[in-house]
């Protein structure tokens, strides 16, 4: 739920239990009110009743007072408290019955104690109420439409430099940063966040470009030493009073500085696999070049007399030329180096797939790990990143590889 | 032939230097690119070994000028740079070749020699080592005036071999020359005896001498002492 929707739902409740909670006690307030106004109004009655008592010696007749409805009772005994109360009245015209509020009180006449009656009709006060409760009931709408209205577009309208901002965060390209522009917003908060996005971007621009820069003149500057010991090693080798052993040794050398050598270009490279610098995209013909490594392979086919089941279809792809020869190359080198001798290698090439089948130790690998940078078998005599340079390349054509193991072949799909 | 290398490794350089000497080879070098155009412009070599990364400087500036002043020199340039910019830029610029580093001195001998033969005059197109002869622009073999059959492999094995004759190649070496970087993960070399076993035993077939020597397990030596 997006915060806009998370906000009117709250203004909306509060406002709401705000709005009925007050018209709850303003009804109540406001009827209050006209009783006290109507109490006010009877007061008055019963002085004036009382007055003409004074004045005419006689009790008025009912119609004396034209709409209050007055009445005198002989009674006996004590005087009445003068109270007020809510009634029924009778509105003889119309035969028909309204709320009314009446007093009732006690007054000596002539030696006689009369108990006297006043009734007046509450319509006016109810009409009165009436109409303030429609008219709070038409500023409530309105003030909830406004509020509505205001949330959803002016709210909606507050957000927009966010979502821009967000825009940009999500378009953001490590390998080249646009200029970040930020939401061009008023709101401080969204300064801010602006602000510390531009920071951050840069400072991640910066440190990446230093990552990049460092790693490859690492990578260089590790070639020198190790061309330094190979040319000493390919002069040590001349002079004919070396032991055996020495030779041995020399191998080893040889060996551990190849290895080296070939990780350090291989890290060189999965950097600029990574940063998308090798651009060279053409259409490449891939069942020709795999045909032209089975070529390359077969002196390996044989020393592992391995047996080759091909079944090629014509397909063309869009790549380097560069990266699909060190992709084919990686899992040619990876099928022959962990296959068993007289072990199988299928090759399935069609229009939607590149599959690789070998036989090799019989327990599948791990299917998430294999790919992962430095992982290998403990008999491997590779680096650890042929996979993932397999991976990579595979991720920047937007190409899919997966690894299964099915009837003892360890099987790589490359799905185009 | 007279060399000139260009390395401000000093380690890379005495080692080329001792390498590429002998053989009638005349070896100079230097380490920046002051004291190499300072050489340049002084004498005259046959070929210059050019690093691109120099304390003062880009290689590329010495190539340039040896262009400019349409110089024979033919030049192999030598770098710890593989992108393929770097080695388009080069070659673009007039290096006959380009090796990246680290390199066997065994390699960059054969560069040497396939470059020099390529640039040296279509007459001398005949390499001959005793009684072998090699045509280099038909690819065939003679010994004694009998053609020996070689598949591609051996007859490129048996060129580097003769390009480095009287040293000890070390079987890395040959790999990486024949097979390249698909080699790269195999540290088991039976295909590579395969291909020296049939070399040597088509040569014994023509001649008595066995010129293929092995060392120790270590590599090969092509040699008639």
């Amino acid at each position: 739920m997006k915060l806009a929707a998370h906000y009117n739902r709250v203004n909306i409740i509060a406002t709401l239990s705000v709005l009925v909670f007050g018209a709850i006690i303003y009804y109540f307030a406001i009827n209050q009110i006209a009783t006290k106004l109507l109490d006010d109004h009877l007061s008055e009655e019963v002085s004036e009743v009382l007055g003409y008592i004074d004045a005419n010696q006689r009790l008025p007749k009912e119609a004396d007072f034209d709409e209050d409805q007055t009445r005198f009772y002989k009674v006996n005994g004590k005087p009445l408290p003068t109270r007020f109360y809510d009634t029924v009245y009778i509105k003889t015209k119309l035969v028909s019955n309204r709320s009314g509020r009446a007093v009732e009180g006690s007054v000596l006449f002539k030696g006689d104690l009369y108990r006297f009656t006043i009734i007046i009709s509450k319509e006016g006060t109810e009409n009165f109420v009436q109409i303030i409760a429609m008219i709070t009931l038409a500023l409530m709408l309105g003030l909830f439409l406004i509020l509505f209205l205001t949330n959803r577009y002016l709210l909606n309208g507050l957000w927009q430099p966010f979502y821009k901002t967000l825009g940009q965060l999500k378009a953001f390209n490590i390998e080249a940063p646009a200029k970040f522009l930020g939401g061009n917003t008023k709101v401080d908060e969204f300064k801010e966040l602006d602000n510390a996005v531009y920071i951050m971007t840069n400072r991640v621009a910066s440190d990446y470009q230093n990552l990049k820069q460092f790693t490859e003149n690492a990578s260089h500057e590790m070639m020198t030493p190790l061309s330094v010991i190979t040319a000493k090693l390919d002069t040590l080798i001349q002079d004919e009073t070396l032991q055996q052993e020495q030779f041995e040794q020399i191998t080893d050398i040889y060996s551990a500085a190849g290895k080296l050598a070939r990780l350090s270009q291989s890290l060189l490279l999965l950097v600029k696999i990574e940063n998308d610098q090798i651009a060279d995209i053409e259409r490449l013909d891939l069942e020709q070049l795999v045909n032209e490594k089975l070529k390359q392979f077969q002196e390996l086919f044989a020393s592992k007399v391995i047996i080759i089941n091909v079944s090629l279809a014509n397909k063309e792809v869009q790549a380097s030329r560069y990266l699909v020869d060190i992709l084919l190359n990686n899992l040619f080198s990876n099928a022959v180096r962990h296959n068993v001798n007289g072990g199988r290698l299928n090759i399935y090439l069609n229009s939607g797939q590149l599959i690789f089948q070998n036989q090799g130790t019989a327990t599948a690998l791990d299917g998430e790990k294999i790919f992962d940078r430095f992982q290998k078998g403990n008999s491997s005599e590779g680096v650890g990143l042929g996979l993932t340079i397999v991976k990579n390349i595979c991720h920047s054509y937007g190409w899919k590889l997966a690894y299964k193991y099915t009837d003892g072949l360890h099987t790589f799909i490359i799905q185009f | 032939m007279k060399i000139l290398i260009v390395e401000d490794e000093q380690g890379l350089r005495d080692n080329m230097l001792s390498y590429l000497s002998g053989d009638n080879n005349v070896c100079e070098s230097c380490g920046n690119l002051a004291a190499a155009t300072a050489k340049l412009a002084s004498y005259s070599y046959d070929f210059v070994l050019l690093d691109i990364g120099l304390p003062d400087g880009e290689g590329f500036t010495l190539l340039r000028y040896l262009k400019d002043e349409m110089r024979s020199e033919a030049v192999i340039i030598i770098s710890a740079r593989n992108s393929l910019d770097d080695r388009i830029k080069g070659l673009d610029i007039g290096a006959d070749d380009y090796l990246v580093k680290p390199f066997h001195l065994a390699e960059l001998k054969a560069r040497i020699f396939a470059v020099f033969r390529r640039k040296a005059s279509n007459s001398n197109n005949k390499l001959v080592f005793n009684e072998i002869a090699i045509d280099l622009n038909g690819r065939t073999v003679t010994i004694n005036g009998t053609e020996m059959v070689l598949t591609r492999k051996e007859y490129d094995m048996l060129l580097y071999l003769i390009a480095n004759k009287g040293k000890v190649v070390a079987k890395t070496a040959i790999a990486e020359h024949l097979w390249g970087d698909e080699m790269d993960m195999h540290d088991n070399f039976d295909f590579l005896y395969s291909h020296v076993k049939n070399l040597r035993k088509k040569i014994l077939d023509l001649t008595t001498n066995d010129y293929l020597k092995s060392v120790y397990g270590i590599g090969y030596k092509f040699t008639d002492r």
